[in-house]
């Protein structure tokens, strides 16, 4: 038990280091740097050598690499070269928590809409409610979700005015107000999951009203909305919780177009800025921190079986 | 007395380098003015009131005045911080007023000697005194690491002491306050900081900006809002007018015109062009903008083949449309520009230029001359880098490469990052581009530093001495009709030997809701929001 | 991801024996209408791509400054772009791009992912666990974030987005060919082919892989949709295919500058991307339904 939590903990810290070596080795390889897209057009070769040396710049990569390395474990994450923000306050304390919080509204909102269509998909299994959640799942996946947030906005929020534009609140200090304010951008990111939920709880629910023990609860007299919601649902569970841990990529690169496009300072649109403008240390933290939550959530994931299916405790 | 005389010289000077009549009455004016406002403090003030939100969708990249490099910033640091003297516009004609100073003289041609105001602090509460401006200075001139604005103030020799509040300027050139003077105003070299704060700060001072301005920073979130509140002890009487100002930072400004269609942002710093006819069409914003000091081209690499051909060379600059430029990659807001001068250098700016057979325009059967008399006969291929930056993005290379195409030149458009785009700009590794030089006020400015052969932003390598030498000339020259004479031949020699194709001078737009009362507009891409106030 | 497909248990019924192939075939195009409409609409597309010049009523690269952001007419169905191009024909030479970006650039990641995968699935000890921690890295980065840096280090332009997309696709593709290859390894026929002394690439080879390509081809239509999507991403953020390629990702990037007046530059790509999608998806999935080797056994 314990051998294998060590592994698992080895194996993470592999990744982890992979990952870092990766994403800053790829970003050192692009051309361009940050002090020359700081300088803009008043550029001259003194301040930029000036300020390249400043920021330690001019050192060979690995001696960049293993100083960003150290520091990183010790905790400290580093300013950006150019606006000197404190990246672990930019990273951790400000841009996270309003990933996260999209993140998790998008999936309640997928959780909420798609299960209980799928369910009653499977119900009505072929007929028109059947077409059109298929039609509309459909459609959820087929759609750039950059595209979709900007019909939405100009929709609801500028024509009927009835959410805001963009900006994020913190529901932890305003519930109401956050809530409102993650309504669209939910609702866009939303949509592709919606899709896969529909689609995902229609198909098992399907194969799961074939089970005996169905037949054997319908047998037992039981009303028939109880069949379905908890012995059917129930087993929906499982697959749908591996779906979402292992579509958390989709989820995360989703929340850089959502981002820009409802302007929330979230993860999302850190990368893309700091990517496109060398902050190499800013991407660092981000990547790390995508990286993390990845197979950290897929590692709950699997821990979370047992948990989801009684099959599984009883055989352990 | 010597002194006036020395005054009313640098004032001639300051009017032909600002080609502007009025700048004379204005510093006069202004002079006086000032001594008149400088009342005791602690009058009764104006209760502020009111939160403003602004959109600012450009990149801030440090709120310190000394170090940045973009004209957003400098928008929101010039409410932090103020200047020795500020520029001032009345709709018809730009002028220098004195900011922190409240005399001014010249006691000869190569000493200025300046009063400060009295009782001016800092947001931290230190004195803005004679030792304050003498640390900026420096900070500038001589700071490590160096400020990229260091060679604004060259010329700079020493600055003298006298008591508190007074302090003498002493520079190695006559007259050569010059830069401070422009650069001053538009809030880099010669924007005073609090010592304490830099020491305080250090390198992190772009974050945490000290200044004497209308209006303190809070706060900096990064992609999220920049947050200034009210100075209540600033030293113009009954400014500012709002309690709150909030820069919302974004990235995307079709979202922020959103943004400001529902109300919830009350303007933006910078209004894209494909927005406004949009903003125009919206009956609850007002559109402020007018052409500005700027002219745009297309830069062609004259260090190597095949734009190194002059003849290539002036076959594209007369085969662009400027009128199809114009309607097409502008929207037809810019105005067609025949010769880098711009219309708001009046002194400079011939109203005529159109039928004054001078600079470049449309010619196809010119352009198809030149193109014959080329060295390379066959279909020249030209790389031509563009990214998503700028005013209009990628609009002029779309619009150009078709008119390109009728003179036998295939211009293949790349789209790099712009990251990639200023590093090979800067490393000449490029056939043609398209840039703009924005914000000037001279045509020293818009010329000299840009083109000169050993400059550092003659990314196109012309090289021409007779030019370098024009406007060396024109910078000691005082008489504005003789300075006329040198910068027009300058400008010819540029556009005869085609070093670029000119297109067009813009304008630069910012929005604000109707609500939003009392904004001045300053031609030189400001967003001053100290007289502001929320209807 | 293999998403459990929805009409499988309803046209397969668990008693009938599975039919021959021919007969199936016949009757697929009456049995699955949707299918059928899908498929029509994806082949629409595919000759709207080759053909396109004959199609298409103008040039999509002309433009016309006296026809600038005109409205659907007769002259121009869906209207001009704010350079006077007629979107139409944009559109339709769009569907070239979308086509050859989603297509190749899967293959890309398939090609990587099959690699990668097979030697990890089938190679043991410390390369193995190393294999699996590289394909671990590549899926814990995401894809967009993975495909705007190469296109940093790349450049910009169709090619390199083919390229940049598919490198970004590698990490899911080689997850599930291990995963099929772990499931192949320890059933019995290859352990069996094994045993019989069967040389080891050959036992790859007639066993291992056919039952691995299978689904991958599966991923490959899936992952088509999704190759377009980050592509239309990048042009989104400014970066990937370039102007004025009639792309749609392009033509919907830059048209939401004008969409309160103009809604129909950004909708029009918008609406043939998605139908493209649709379709795609339909096609796919039907596919997969009747011939996936899985689905039927289960059945």
């Amino acid at each position: 038990m314990w051998g294998q939590a060590l592994g698992k903990i080895a194996q993470t810290l592999v990744v982890l280091f992979v990952v870092s070596v990766a994403s800053f080795g790829l970003l050192k390889l692009a051309p361009g740097d940050p002090i020359q897209i700081m300088l803009g057009s008043e550029y001259s070769q003194e301040a930029y050598e000036s300020l390249t040396a400043e920021l330690g710049l001019d050192q060979p990569f690995l001696a960049q690499y293993a100083d960003w390395a150290v520091r990183f474990v010790q905790g400290d994450w580093g300013t950006s070269y150019v606006a000197r923000t404190d990246i672990f306050t930019y990273a951790f304390k400000e841009a996270l928590p309003v990933t996260l919080t999209l993140a998790s509204f998008s999936l309640a909102f997928a959780i909420l809409i798609g299960v209980p269509l799928g369910v009653l998909s499977a119900v009505k299994k072929d007929t028109a409610f059947d077409a059109g959640a298929a039609v509309l799942a459909l459609t959820g996946t087929a759609f750039p979700s950059f595209l979709l947030g900007i019909l939405l906005i100009w929709f609801f929020a500028v024509k009927m005015q009835l959410f805001p534009v963009m900006g994020y609140v913190s529901p932890w200090q305003d519930f109401w107000g956050g809530i409102y304010h993650m309504i669209l951008p939910g609702l866009t990111l939303s949509t592709y999951f919606i899709a896969m939920i529909t689609r995902l709880t229609r198909a098992t629910l399907i194969e799961v009203m074939e089970q005996p023990y169905i037949a054997a609860a319908r047998a037992r007299g039981e009303p028939s909305w109880r069949v379905i919601w908890v012995h059917g649902v129930r087993n929906i569970a499982m697959p749908l919780v591996t779906i979402l841990g292992l579509q958390l990529g989709v989820l995360l690169q989703g929340t850089v177009l959502t981002e820009t496009v409802f302007n929330l300072p979230g993860i999302g649109q850190m990368l893309t800025s700091a990517v496109l403008g060398r902050e190499y240390m800013v991407v660092q933290a981000g990547v790390m921190m995508t990286a993390t939550l990845f197979i950290g959530v897929n590692l709950l994931v699997d821990l979370s079986y047992p948990f989801l299916d009684p099959r599984l405790r009883a055989r352990k | 007395m010597t002194k006036v005389d020395h005054k009313k010289v640098l004032a001639e000077r300051l009017s032909a380098r600002f080609g502007r009549r009025a700048v004379l009455k204005g510093m006069g004016a202004g002079l006086l003015t000032a001594a008149a406002s400088t009342g005791a403090p602690g009058i009764a003030r104006a209760q502020q009131s009111g939160h403003l939100k602004i959109a600012s969708i450009k990149v801030i990249d440090t709120l310190d005045p000394h170090f940045t490099g973009f004209l957003s910033a400098i928008q929101i640091i010039n409410n932090i911080h103020n200047g020795l003297l500020k520029i001032a516009y009345d709709g018809t004609n730009v002028s220098f007023e004195p900011d922190l100073a409240e005399t001014w003289d010249l006691e000869d041609d190569k000493t200025h000697v300046f009063k400060l105001r009295e009782g001016v602090m800092f947001h931290d509460g230190t004195p803005c005194n004679a030792e304050a401006v003498k640390f900026s200075l420096l900070r500038v001139k001589e700071g490590e690491p160096k400020s990229p604005h260091a060679w604004k103030l060259a010329l700079l020799d020493e600055i003298e002491i006298i008591d508190d509040l007074t302090f003498k300027l002493h520079f190695s050139q006559p007259y050569a306050f010059l830069p401070v003077a422009l650069n001053g105003s538009t809030g880099r070299a010669g924007t005073i900081v609090s010592p304490a704060a830099v020491q305080k700060y250090g390198a992190d001072y772009g974050r945490n900006p000290v200044g004497t301005g209308p209006f303190k920073f809070v706060s900096w979130r990064e992609n999220d809002a920049i947050e200034l509140e009210a100075n209540t002890e600033y030293f113009e009487e009954g400014l500012p007018k709002l309690e709150r100002v909030t820069f919302v930072l974004m990235n995307e400004a079709s979202t922020a015109l959103a943004a400001l269609m529902a109300g919830q942002i009350d303007g933006m710093t910078d209004c894209p062009m494909q927005l406004v006819d949009q903003v125009d069409a919206f009956p609850n914003a007002t559109l402020y903008g007018e052409i500005e000091g700027n002219y745009t081209f297309v830069g062609m690499n004259c260090a190597r083949a095949p734009f190194d051909d002059i003849n290539l060379r002036r076959a594209v600059a007369w085969a662009l449309d400027r009128e199809t430029l114009v309607k097409q990659a502008y929207f037809g807001r810019a105005q067609q520009a025949y010769t880098p001068i711009s219309p708001p250098m009046t002194d400079f700016f011939d109203p005529n230029i159109a039928t004054s057979g001078r600079g470049q325009w449309f010619d196809l059967e010119k352009a198809k001359e030149f193109r014959a008399k080329a060295a390379n006969q066959g279909e020249v291929e030209v790389t031509y880098m563009m990214a998503e930056r700028g005013p209009v993005g990628t609009r002029v290379a779309q619009t150009v490469a078709p008119m390109l195409a009728q003179i036998g030149i295939k211009a293949n458009l790349e789209l790099i990052e712009p990251a990639a785009w200023v590093k090979r700009r800067n490393e000449g590794d490029f056939d043609l581009y398209d840039f703009e030089w924005v914000a000037d006020l001279d045509p020293d400015e818009t010329l000299y530093p840009e083109f000169r052969s050993d400059g550092a932003w003659n990314f196109g390598k012309w090289i021409n001495t007779e030019f370098d030498e024009l406007c060396a000339q024109a910078q000691v020259v005082l008489e504005p009709e003789a300075r006329k004479e040198l910068y027009y031949k300058a400008e010819d020699l540029l556009m005869d030997e085609a070093g670029i194709a000119v297109m067009a001078h813009m304008p630069i737009y910012k929005v604000f809701s109707n609500k939003v009362q009392g904004f001045e507009y300053i031609p030189a891409d400001l967003v001053n929001l100290h007289t502001v106030s929320l209807a | 991801m293999s998403i459990q497909t929805p009409e499988a248990p309803t046209t397969l019924p668990p008693a009938e024996p599975p039919k021959k192939a021919k007969t199936g075939r016949r009757s697929i195009f009456l049995r699955r209408p949707f299918f059928t409409i899908a498929l029509i609409v994806a082949a629409a597309y595919v000759l709207a791509a080759i053909f396109a010049p004959f199609v298409a009523p103008y040039d999509p690269v002309m433009q016309d400054i006296n026809a600038m952001m005109q409205a659907p007419s007769v002259a121009h169905p869906l209207g001009t772009d704010s350079y006077g191009q007629d979107i139409l024909s944009r559109v339709i030479y769009g569907a070239r791009y979308a086509l050859i970006i989603g297509i190749f650039s899967v293959l890309i990641g398939a090609a990587g992912g099959l690699v990668i995968g097979l030697a990890a699935g089938l190679s043991g000890g410390w390369l193995e666990w190393a294999l699996m921690r590289l394909i671990d890295s590549i899926l814990a980065l995401p894809s967009l974030i993975l495909a705007v840096a190469f296109i940093a280090i790349l450049g910009q332009g169709v090619d390199k987005v083919v390229v940049a997309v598919g490198l970004s696709m590698i990490g899911p593709f080689a997850r599930t060919v291990r995963a099929d290859v772990m499931q192949v390894r320890v059933q019995l026929f290859v352990e069996a082919a094994t045993l019989m002394s069967i040389p080891y690439l050959k036992v790859i080879w007639r066993h291992v892989l056919p039952n691995v390509i299978f689904p991958l081809a599966v991923q490959v239509t899936i992952r088509i949709s999704e190759a377009i999507l980050v592509s239309s991403s990048l042009s989104f953020l400014g970066i990937g295919v370039t102007p004025p390629t009639p792309d749609w990702g392009l033509m919907i990037a830059e048209g939401r500058a004008f969409v309160s007046f103009a809604a129909w530059m950004s909708a029009m790509p918008g609406f043939a991307l998605a139908l493209l999608l649709i379709a795609l998806s339909i096609v796919g999935d039907g596919i997969r339904e009747e011939f996936d080797p899985k689905l039927r056994r289960g059945a």
